[in-house]
């Protein structure tokens, strides 16, 4: 019982301080990891979420959900993060003539992104430090995917062959 | 009257699954869902302001989205038709994946190919990072966002918890960006 209510906490937290379902990842890692999932399976769910398709936000909910907690622990965890735009979202159109783009709301929000783009560095170095490749074999798989997604390649195809590659050189 | 809601709604569930089923991810269904709501079922100018709207409101892109855009079709039920159409393919879809998946967490196979995953999601979240930095100075360029950038850094590395620090973050932009 007592998990599920963090978990419900935790993704409300998550949901009110991110921009969108990928900005959610560095907030993310750091309350989820050690806590709830390890690792290795924050990984696998980052990598799934963006392989399958539809909302990162959601399958991120429901695979830490369901590792942590089960089938409640991921219906949980997808309750609270479909909860705060909900609410958000309604209340907009209840009163959407007095909210305008230029409220507290949109500065607030503003305000995030920068945040969340340096959170985001400090995450995407620690998973590329805990992943245990720090090797040159390593830095070529991140350095030659950052340029295979700066040029526009789909990032589904560039996280499962590097995940094919891993399979290959890493497992022994 | 009533059938002739219910066809909206029935239409707007489809449509949902449909785009859902089809993008990669929330920012991705803008495009696909653009081609299938606008002119059918609401203007290119609300479109427009919903999109503008879920950028400035936090939490989940296609779930903001898909509320507004049910609800300029078919009010509040049209709201909850469309969270429904949204929600279900991702989730079904990933916690089959992810209960197939919690069999094999002790197989060499899957240890390998997380390991060479996490090169490539550091890679992922890196340019996510970069975007949401580019998005966020559309307009206002300058030492504002770079003010907030660079305070966020130094209390990241002195290890002030995150959620604390992007808390400080939003606030301190409601004051600055006035």
């Amino acid at each position: 019982m007592d998990i599920l209510l963090t978990l419900f906490w935790t993704f409300i937290k998550v949901n009110l301080l991110s921009t969108s379902g990928p900005a959610s990842v560095g907030l993310l890692y750091h309350e989820a990891v050690g806590r709830f999932v390890t690792e290795s399976q924050f990984v696998q769910a980052v990598g799934l979420a963006s392989v399958l398709p539809g909302s990162d936000a959601l399958q991120l909910a429901m695979y830490i959900g369901y590792a942590a907690g089960g089938i409640p622990g991921g219906l949980v965890a997808l309750l609270g993060s479909i909860l705060p735009p909900t609410i958000i979202i309604l209340g907009v159109m209840m009163i959407l003539h007095r909210i305008r783009r230029e409220a507290w709301v949109g500065n607030f929000v503003e305000g995030l992104a920068p945040a969340i783009s340096i959170l985001m560095l400090f995450t995407a170095w620690k998973i590329f430090q805990k992943g245990g490749e720090t090797s040159w074999m390593g830095w070529s798989i991140g350095i030659l995917s950052l340029v295979a997604m700066w040029r526009k390649a789909p990032e589904r195809i560039v996280v499962v062959i590097a995940g094919i590659i891993g399979i290959i050189f890493f497992s022994s | 009257m009533t059938k002739t809601k219910f066809l909206i709604w029935l239409r707007l569930l489809w449509m949902f699954l449909k785009v859902n089923l089809l993008s990669p991810s929330g920012p991705a269904s803008v495009g696909l869902l653009y081609k299938e709501s606008v002119g059918t079922i609401m203007s290119e100018e609300s479109f427009v302001e919903a999109v503008g709207f879920s950028n400035v409101l936090p939490g989940s892109e296609a779930l903001k989205l898909a509320m507004f855009v049910g609800f300029a079709a078919g009010g509040i039920p049209g709201v909850f038709t469309a969270l429904l159409g949204a929600v279900l393919p991702p989730t079904i879809m990933m916690f089959v994946v992810s209960a197939i998946l919690q069999q094999f967490q002790q197989e060499d196979w899957l240890q390998g190919f997380v390991k060479g995953m996490s090169p490539a999601i550091a890679a992922l979240i890196t340019m996510v990072a970069w975007e949401l930095f580019h998005v966020g100075q559309t307009k206002k360029i300058g030492r504002r966002t770079l003010l907030i950038a660079g305070l966020s850094a130094i209390a990241l590395w002195f290890e002030v918890p995150s959620p604390l620090v992007l808390l400080g973050a939003g606030i301190l932009g409601v004051f600055l960006y006035r």
